[in-house]
């Protein structure tokens, strides 16, 4: 059976914020990106956060392949798309499960375990959530308002990426 | 208070005075009293591998003895993590202290209670200077840029390489390895400014390093452009235009930023 290193991700995300002056004057920001697998050692730049989550997505599918490498090829077919499913879900809907995971704990802690669980145990362990519950309402409130900074600093990112993207063609 | 040119010689003089002087950038070493531990010292990867994660976590005020068993020992029982934990602790004590008297205190690992922590009074530690050096030399910067130049210089001359590079793939050591690439490339940036009008060539030379580390660090192209100019070269300050766009292009597909565009349009 692989131990728990073999079936554990890292990633190291590096933003690098870029301000300047655009033709008529007015200020902008550019932000560019770094994501490193720790595990494997390789990394990749980008500039739209899609390339950072499809890089995620690749070394995950790679981990899956390798913890079901003992697997008939049917099995491992239909594991790889029960994890392409899970992770399709939370890189879509990841950032506002879990703004409404701490507006609610209970209900959000619930709803995740019951994603986790469609899954089964073949390609995964219960995520170790439980202890959410003792956590201080502050510490929830605290979370939300960084969480919702970063979903609303992500989308005006994305709006400017998109610009800028129009405008270069 | 003391001021920083000060505080700059007092941290040179660590080095000279700290009875245990760690490496961690470019290769792990470890040196007490002037003789290397040895890698059959450390006996045990286990060992070397807690005492580099002490060195890692070192920032914090204490690490509880179940949080480490978690992150070196995370397949382990409790029993097994715990004894595990005490195997490699005194294998540290035993590399470093090896004719310490028994019960008496080691002098490298602080315990209170079940939370360790090293006792950084009695050790240099290359990345940590490197963090020291840097403070200071941003502190100079606006007012005493020989002294910013030398804590610069200083804290650049510790970096040998990746923040422990034969722990690449453990993720308890990326976030300071990380932390550290970017305080250096920051460092040979700011130098390379400091330099750009009495030494471009040196200008040219620091952002070449930041280049090498992170190829796609835009600040460094602008000083290399800037540095040749100064230096009548435009067939180079050219070059390092075309390759900062070749490189920007192929990494993120963004061109370069308008500012350096302004660099290149003062060359053509």
């Amino acid at each position: 059976m692989a131990n728990n290193n073999d079936q554990t991700a890292s990633f190291m995300v590096r933003f690098s914020q870029k301000i300047y002056e655009d033709g008529q004057g007015d200020a902008q920001v550019q932000w560019r990106g770094k994501i490193s697998h720790v595990q494997g050692g390789d990394s990749e730049n980008f500039s739209e956060f899609s390339d950072a989550i499809q890089f995620i997505q690749s070394k995950l599918s790679e981990l899956t392949k390798q913890a079901t490498v003992d697997k008939t090829p049917e099995e491992q077919e239909g594991i790889l798309t029960r994890s392409f499913d899970i992770w399709k879900k939370l890189s879509t809907t990841g950032a506002k499960m879990a703004i409404e995971t701490i507006k609610d704990p209970r209900k959000g802690v619930a709803q995740l375990q019951e994603q986790i669980s469609q899954v089964g145990e073949d390609i995964g362990q219960r995520l170790e959530i439980d202890e959410w519950r003792g956590a201080k309402k502050a510490d929830y409130n605290d979370l939300k308002d960084t969480l919702q900074q970063v979903t609303s600093q992500l989308a005006s990112l994305h709006d400017k990426v998109d610009k800028l993207s129009k405008n270069k063609k | 208070m003391s001021t920083l040119s000060d505080r700059l010689l007092q941290l040179e003089e660590k080095l000279t005075n700290a009875s245990l002087q760690i490496r961690t950038l470019g290769s792990f070493g470890a040196v007490v009293d002037g003789d290397t531990v040895t890698s059959k010292a450390w006996g045990r990867d286990k060992t070397l591998q807690l005492f580099q994660f002490l060195i890692t976590a070192r920032s914090r005020s204490s690490l509880h003895r179940e949080k480490i068993i978690d992150r070196l020992w995370e397949d382990a029982e409790k029993d097994e993590g715990d004894r595990n934990f005490k195997v490699a602790l005194h294998g540290i004590n035993k590399a470093l202290e090896p004719n310490r008297p028994p019960r008496t205190d080691p002098k490298y690992i602080n315990r209170q209670g079940i939370t360790y922590q090293l006792n950084q009074e009695e050790m240099w530690i290359d990345a940590q200077a490197i963090e020291d050096y840097i403070a200071i030399a941003n502190e100079a910067r606006g007012t005493d840029h020989t002294t910013a130049i030398s804590a610069y210089r200083s804290a650049l001359e510790c970096h040998n390489g990746l923040y422990l590079p034969n722990r690449i793939y453990e993720d308890w050591s990326s976030e300071e390895r990380e932390r550290l690439q970017v305080l250096i490339l920051s460092a040979y940036i700011s130098l390379a400014e400091l330099m750009l009008d009495q030494q471009p060539l040196e200008t040219v030379r620091l952002a070449q390093k930041a280049i090498s580390i992170d190829s796609t660090w835009e600040d460094a192209y602008q000083l290399q452009m800037k540095a040749y100019l100064a230096q009548g070269n435009r067939p180079a300050a050219i070059k390092s235009y075309q390759q900062c766009i070749k490189v920007l292009d192929k990494e993120f597909g963004l061109d370069p930023l308008p500012e350096t565009q302004k660099i290149y349009d003062s060359i053509i």
